[in-house]
């Protein structure tokens, strides 16, 4: 039975779409340097409908996800919880930085959208 | 001929344009509750929390302006445009929105209550958390709208599907 279970779980976790997020800037850069990725910060609130939107439909939608799991390490801070590491500044959330490989701001998205126009955004950050 | 024209103009100027005073108001103090913004160009402008109630903002630009949680309750707002603006929180509550350009304006958590909306184009834009509330939404478009959470209240005619 526990085998059957294991192989249930490990599939689900093979097509999930689920984006795996990361809360700790300096763990995230490390990770995104291991896996030769690069980070892709959210600063958001839970406040925020357009940040909950972002992350709850935006995020959810399968190319996004694919596209973001496969080049970024995708790492969110919460804007009443974390401060933003020193050198980035915010316009207002939801805020997407794309960091080069010093950690320092590459490109930056400010605001949400629809899942295929952020997905735009994203490739056009390339 | 050419003074004619010329006189024209500045005619045509007068009739159309916005208050010079008000539009000094805006800058200085950052509200205008009552103005005359017709025809203003406010575009990119930050108009955070500004006091627009009861103004005149027909015709005016407002493409790319900042007006986060600003304040157009019962203005008049016929053929103004808010293309690329950032407008969340604003309250647009018994606003005239007749010919209104939104396309791809933010306007999270947005109020609409009892605006009268004629012929807006609310294309592409943000409406997440919006509140429509006694409107008739039948002649506007909202294609590609964000609509997510946003909440139609009753007496709402033509919810965008």
């Amino acid at each position: 039975m526990r085998p059957l279970v294991l192989i249930f779980l490990c599939t689900l976790a093979l097509f999930s779409n689920e984006l795996k997020l990361e809360h700790n800037f300096n763990q995230a850069v490390e990770k995104a340097q291991k896996q030769h990725k690069q980070v892709l910060m959210m600063y958001s609130a839970v406040w925020c409908p357009e940040c909950n939107y972002m992350k709850d439909v935006v995020f959810k939608d399968k190319a996004v996800s694919s596209y973001m799991q496969k080049h970024y390490v995708v790492l969110t801070l919460d804007i009443q919880k974390d401060k933003l590491p020193d050198g980035f500044e915010y316009p207002g959330i939801p805020v997407f930085f794309l960091l080069d490989n010093n950690a320092k701001e590459k490109h930056r998205i400010v605001g949400g959208s629809k899942a295929k126009t952020f997905l735009q955004k994203l490739k056009g950050l390339q | 001929m050419k003074h004619l024209i010329v006189l024209l103009l500045i005619l045509l100027n007068t009739l159309f344009a916005f208050n010079v005073e008000d539009l000094k108001t805006l800058k200085e103090d950052g509200d205008c509750p009552m103005c005359d913004l017709s025809y203003a160009n406010l575009s990119a402008m930050d108009l955070s929390m500004s006091d627009f109630r009861d103004a005149n903002l027909s015709h005016a630009n407002l493409n790319n302006a900042l007006a986060h949680k600003a304040d157009f309750s019962n203005a008049d707002l016929s053929y103004a445009t808010f293309l690329k603006a950032n407008i969340k929180g604003a309250s647009f509550v018994k606003a005239h929105l007749i010919n209104v350009d939104f396309t791809e304006a933010r306007i999270w958590k947005g109020d609409f209550t009892q605006a009268k909306i004629e012929k807006c184009d609310f294309n592409n834009s943000a409406l997440g958390s919006a509140i429509f509330d006694e409107n008739n939404l039948s002649n506007s478009t909202f294609n590609e709208a964000i609509l997510y959470k946003t909440i139609f209240r009753k007496n709402v005619i033509g919810v965008p599907k």
